[in-house]
């Protein structure tokens, strides 16, 4: 009997986390341009998963996490890149950085680390806004940081790239840190807080009036996000081994919120099917745009189809399914539900009592 | 005598909260009706649904025996049917002449639609001091005049009004009433008329509905149901003792 | 002295060209609670419609060697062509979405039509001149100005004040007033809704049109995202001005425009390329202080 019910709680991230297994499994049997694919694709779920802690439960949508995934690449290259080109290239690191070199895990670590403290000082001054005009501060974060690290040459290179990073990403490591990534968020969903911020979402109002702070358990979300987006940029760097301020803002912006969109915002399991799925229709649209024969000729789309694709893609899922593919439900067995109906909903308004 | 709207087993969902199930009820040309029910008996609902503001999943609403269009408010409007809702809704920060005109502009002739402004100032001299002003600003009662004003600028045939006392002090509500009933005197309207209480009902109305639970529970003339037992019964769904006749007449007052 | 007044003299028509944007994107907030993220690019369509749709990396003008008085006419239907287009297709079928579904479906848009200019007339940015009799400068007492600045605050003067008269005056800127503080009570009045927010797309495609003759007469260069960082500065401004009111996003839209030039006039030449930075650096603080913006709309107050 406990053992069910421990069960039961566990079974959503246990389901997804067996199945992008599966995924990851198969791919790696694939050739090299499915494993980076495939990998790419599981660095985005650590993203995605972590925007979702935010954007699922507070419903409020921000544009601004590629941000801190920016801030989490660099802090982590500052630390795994060879001292000697640091010494040429970005005279204005702190002496601990500029001097040393860490391994890999501390990179981590520490590009979560600012991309949560970054978060801590800008949730403080956003997340008392409405939940619109937070998003387009969101933004106005996202642009301020694309300006200060494609301009600030001697701390992020300005416009030329952080290069030799090294490489130690692979499919495998970024499955980890993606099944880390749902543990934490399912974690989080579950937690106090988790319910919380939900119930904000549901009605702003009633869940003042059942005194819930709504800043501080936004704010609580918003800083956990960031700091698991702020991993994925981590991982992105060691995975690219370059690293490029322009890579991170409104294309990467808008595929990982298509993911979001697409998967459905309500739940968990939709944000990691919406990685899934946008990264397979992405995959098509760039082979087609790559070239296909069929038979003599040759079929290929021209450049932006992909893009195009996407946007018709997302286009279509509002208007035709506005919760997304999972219709904010969570992936379950239906002979582990309880009978008693303990399963708070997402659908349903959670107002607190 | 065939009646001017009619409603017949119309059901309203929310989500899966039922609204109105199976609700039926008529109005006939020249009449007073009410409706009368507690919070959340559907009443509102009722008239979102005639209105068209509301879909409905089954049923039907005719007026002058054609079938009302569901969920296109804005074509209801232009056969003779407006509604003035509960709260008002007075658009705050336009003018109570531009509010006016928002009701005027259907008309397409604006000849017309001056010639009905005219005219509902006639009715309103209240609103006629305060012209320029936004609707914001005014009182409970200008702006329950207003918006009665505003729907009458659409050259309604039947009018259909929320809950016209919500909010308002007593003698406000008289004035309120008088007003209803000099429109209907002077413009020949049909009034379908929403309130939680009989209390003064009893006194305009011809026929009254009790709307409990999305469905009718009782109808009769204003007449037969005078002495108020039935009526009670029927909004708190029991046989009256006579207890609790006061709640029931005391409602609103 | 010269000095700072030709600084406010490039302020005030760059914080112009920033309020019509601004305006464009507000009044759509205002009646559909819509932030469209596509709005700069109706600005980029207005401005490629002058060329030939080709990817060579020269421009051949077509309309854009027409004489202003048809030109202008011209840019502004094929703009609110677009603008309409984008309602029918995309935002009639999400009117009952949310404000956050609407908003991810415009960023969708947008990225849709910058694509769409790519696949059209190639990655390339190309140089264009419009209008080059404008850049001459006029000299006033010592003050050097480009007649074109001066262009540019005087054409904005008048669409504001064009706007307003069509909003107070007119039948359907009355109704879509009524319909920007209540949708639905405006349509039980009989106010037709899909009409009056086609006008409402019309209106952002006329002001987004003039945006993209102004500015492209300034710069010269059209890129498949020119319009994209007007469209982002105009967003700021209106959530400063305060979301859904009309003059908060003209007030916005000056404000920032100002805070710009005067940084980029004022910073030490080393803080310069972090202007951005710094003017939304200041656009989150007024948030701060006014959570609200500068002039709150009452109506979505109200709505809360």
């Amino acid at each position: 009997m406990f053992i069910r019910t421990a069960l039961r709680g566990l079974i959503t991230p246990l389901l997804l986390i067996l199945g992008v297994a599966v995924i990851t499994f198969l791919g790696v049997l694939g050739g090299d341009q499915v494993q980076t694919s495939l990998t790419e694709m599981l660095i985005r779920m650590v993203v995605v998963v972590g925007m979702w802690i935010f954007v699922g439960n507070s419903g409020v949508i921000s544009f601004g996490h590629v941000g801190f995934m920016c801030i989490g690449g660099y802090a982590a290259a500052w630390a795994t890149v060879d001292p000697n080109w640091k010494s040429i290239m970005l005279t204005g690191l702190p002496d601990f950085l500029q001097n040393g070199q860490y391994p890999f895990p501390y990179a981590v670590i520490g590009g979560a680390v600012l991309a949560a403290v970054v978060a801590i000082v800008l949730g403080a001054a956003i997340m008392r806004l409405s939940g619109i005009a937070a998003s387009i501060a969101t933004f106005a974060f996202l642009m301020i940081v694309n300006s200060v690290y494609s301009n600030w040459d001697s701390v992020t290179g300005g416009t030329s790239s952080i290069i030799g990073i090294p490489t130690v990403v692979g499919p495998w490591v970024a499955f980890a840190f993606a099944a880390g990534a749902i543990l934490l968020a399912y974690a989080f969903k579950s937690s106090r807080f988790g319910l919380m911020l939900r119930a904000t979402r549901e009605d702003e109002v009633a869940a003042k009036a059942s005194a819930i702070n709504v800043f501080r358990v936004r704010l609580a979300a918003f800083v956990l996000s960031a700091g698991v987006v702020g991993v994925g940029g981590a991982l992105w760097a060691h995975f690219l081994g370059v690293l490029t301020a322009d890579s991170f803002y409104l294309s990467l912006s808008f595929i990982t919120l298509s993911m979001l969109v697409v998967g459905g915002l309500g739940s968990l399991t939709g944000a990691v099917v919406g990685v899934v799925v946008v990264t397979i229709v992405v995959e098509v649209l760039r082979a087609l745009e790559g070239g296909i024969a069929l038979g003599k000729a040759t079929l290929s789309l021209p450049p932006g189809s992909q893009e195009i694709g996407l946007g018709l893609v997302l286009a279509l899922i509002m208007i035709f399914r506005p919760s997304g593919l999972t219709r904010g439900r969570e992936f379950r067995l239906p002979w582990l539900q309880s009978r008693a109906g303990v399963v708070v909903s997402n659908t349903a308004p959670a107002t607190g009592e | 005598m065939s009646a001017m709207l009619e409603l017949s087993d119309v059901e309203v969902r929310y989500g899966r909260l039922v609204a109105l199930r199976g609700l039926s009820l008529e109005v006939h040309k020249g009449e007073v009706v009410c409706l009368i029910g507690p919070n959340g008996a559907g009443k509102s609902t009722a008239m979102a649904a005639i209105a068209g503001g509301v879909p409905r999943v089954a049923g039907s609403i005719r007026l002058n025996g054609q079938e009302l269009p569901a969920r296109k408010p804005e074509q209801i409007a232009r056969l003779g049917l407006s509604l003035v809702p509960e709260g008002r809704h007075v658009f705050g920060t336009l003018t109570v002449e531009e509010n006016l005109r928002v009701g005027g502009f259907l008309r397409g002739n604006a000849r017309e639609s001056a010639a009905a402004l005219e005219r509902v100032a006639g009715y309103f001299p209240r609103l006629k001091e305060r012209w320029t002003s936004p609707a914001g600003r005014l009182s409970g009662g200008e702006q329950q005049m207003l918006s009665i004003g505003r729907a009458l600028m659409t050259n309604p045939r039947l009018v259909m009004v929320d809950e016209p006392s919500l909010g308002l002090a007593p003698l406000i509500v008289d004035a309120v009433y008088e007003i209803l009933l000099e429109l209907r005197e002077r413009e020949g309207l049909t009034l379908l008329i929403n309130e939680q209480s009989s209390h003064r009902i009893l006194r305009f109305a011809d026929r009254i509905y009790v709307i409990r639970n999305g469905t009718i529970q009782l109808h009769g003339t204003a007449e037969a149901l005078r002495d108020g037992e039935a009526i009670k019964a029927a909004y708190f769904g029991f046989k009256g003792t006579g207890a609790n006749a006061n709640v029931v007449e005391g409602a609103k007052a | 002295m010269i000095n700072f007044l030709q600084n406010l003299i490039d302020a005030l028509s760059l914080g112009s060209l920033y309020a019509l944007v601004a305006l464009g994107i507000g009044l759509l907030f205002g009646i559909l609670r819509l932030v469209n993220f596509a709005h700069g690019d109706f600005i980029t369509i207005g401005a490629y419609s002058l060329i030939l749709p080709s990817a060579s990396v020269t421009a051949t003008m077509v309309i854009g060697s027409w004489h202003w008085e048809a030109l202008i006419p011209m840019v502004c239907v094929i703009v609110i062509i677009v603008a309409m287009a984008t309602d029918i297709l995309v935002f009639r079928p999400l009117r009952r979405s949310s404000a956050p579904t609407l908003m991810i479906a415009s960023f969708a848009v947008s990225y849709m039509i910058q694509n769409g200019v790519l696949m059209i007339y190639g990655a390339r940015p190309k140089a264009v001149n419009l209008w080059s009799a404008l850049t001459t400068q006029i000299n006033f007492y010592g003050l050097r100005e480009p007649v074109l600045q001066l262009v540019t605050i005087a054409t904005t003067i008048v669409l504001m004040v064009g706007l307003s008269l069509f909003l107070k005056r007119s039948r359907w800127g009355i109704q879509m007033r009524a319909a920007a503080e209540d949708f639905r009570m405006a349509q039980y009045l009989g106010v037709r809704g899909n009409f009056v927010i086609g006008l409402a797309f019309a209106v952002s495609g006329i002001l987004a049109a003039a945006v993209s003759l102004l500015f492209l007469a300034q710069t010269g260069a059209l890129s498949n995202v020119m319009g994209v960082p007007l469209a982002l500065f105009a967003f700021v401004a209106v959530v400063v001005g305060g979301m859904g009111s009309l003059p908060g996003a003209v007030v916005g839209g000056f404000l920032v425009g100002i805070v710009t030039t005067m940084l980029q006039a004022y910073l030490p030449p080393d803080l310069r390329v972090f202007r951005d930075a710094f003017t939304f650096t200041f656009v989150i603080i007024v948030l701060l202080v006014r959570p609200a913006g500068l002039i709150p709309s009452r109506s979505i107050v109200e709505r809360v």
